[in-house]
């Protein structure tokens, strides 16, 4: 069993490229586009860039995420390989008008 | 020094000297920038033959940057039959090495100084790395740690142990799964079997939503002891307010 343990300590992450990225932007307290279309199956960055003057939080259960977005900034959030289907995501700090989906096809 | 006490001394005497509380909770590697918190924790163990250990702490903690968490708790133990007493303040920062997603493994760092209040035992330094994987909605965790005494009366080992949990992301407000944690003694060389501590069991999380960015989230296990040097049963439970 130590072996086991061995390898996991000794094995840093397996790195691998994300070639596609998605913009999503705040602005106004509401995330552009509130639907946004991703491909099934493959891994993705969406680039959450918060033009408002007050921090946001990118949170999805669905997804497994929750990132602080500060004010006037950009945050990478890594995604995926998803199924096909509906994501809901919203903005933890202004959930009344926050919203989105992410729809993977 | 009553009885009780004589019986939990000797039983420690018998145990390896990483001996985790009750309390003890499963580590994340990520972190949330801004967030503070006020955290609970609490735990209750029990062997044949020895009075009950209940353990706790309440602590305070503030996400500092995207990368770095860092929080201060102040502990206390009771012993069945005895008074609540304070056992150490312990200083814990977590750091967020890779982002969640970003590999296949998340990765992060756990460095936790402790200074009990029998100051015999100096001051108690746990650190190591903390993993996080997930396939669909089932979440894996692995945190693997070392522990030493630092300025201690007796002469310091670095020991191992270990915890992990494996979580289904059914609700938000209600996910099931399994918790385990171990401690096997010395790093480099384990103990026997039975001095050995490894328990594991069913396990339930959530996170309630309270509007105006405050949220309780809360974790709890009960846990059986699957090797002679364990517990046979433990109950532990983490609440945090987030605001």
């Amino acid at each position: 069993m130590r072996w086991m343990f061995a390898i996991v300590l000794l094995t840093p992450p397996l790195a691998f490229a994300v070639d596609t990225e998605f913009l999503l932007v705040i602005r106004d307290h509401r995330f552009e586009p509130q639907e946004l279309v991703v491909p099934a199956g493959k891994k993705f960055k969406l680039v959450v860039d918060n033009r408002d003057l007050t921090a946001e939080e990118f949170e999805s259960h669905a997804l497994n995420r929750e990132k602080v977005v500060p004010a006037n900034s950009r945050v990478p959030v890594f995604l995926g390989p998803l199924a096909p289907g509906r994501y809901p995501f919203f903005g933890e700090f202004h959930e009344k008008t926050a919203r989105g989906t992410l729809v993977v096809r | 020094m009553n009885r009780s006490y004589v019986v939990l001394m000797v039983s420690l005497m018998q145990a390896p000297l990483l001996r985790a509380a009750p309390s003890d909770y499963v580590f994340l590697p990520s972190v949330s920038y801004g967030e503070r918190e006020f955290d609970f924790k609490a735990g209750s163990s029990r062997n044949p033959g020895e009075p009950r250990q209940s353990a706790g702490s309440l602590g305070f903690g503030y996400g500092a940057t995207q990368r770095w968490f860092t929080e201060i708790y102040g502990k206390y133990e009771r012993l069945q039959g005895e008074g609540l007493r304070f056992d150490a303040w312990e200083w814990e920062n977590k750091f967020q090495v890779t982002e969640a997603g970003e590999y296949p493994v998340d990765l992060g760092f756990i460095v936790e100084l402790e200074r009990p209040q029998d100051r015999s035992e100096g001051y108690e330094l746990r650190a190591g790395p903390l993993f996080q994987t997930e396939f669909g909605r089932l979440q894996l965790n692995l945190n693997l740690l070392v522990e030493r005494h630092i300025q201690a009366a007796s002469e310091p080992d670095t020991e191992f142990g270990y915890q992990w949990q494996a979580k289904y992301r059914w609700q938000p407000h209600l996910e099931y799964g399994l918790q385990g944690f171990g401690e096997v003694a010395k790093w480099n060389r384990w103990g026997s079997a039975d001095t050995q501590t490894h328990r594991l069991g069913p396990a339930v999380f959530g996170k309630l939503a309270m509007g105006d960015r405050q949220v309780i989230r809360y974790n709890a296990a009960w846990l059986f002891g699957v090797s002679e040097g364990a517990p046979g049963h433990t109950f532990r439970m983490q609440a945090e307010y987030e605001f």
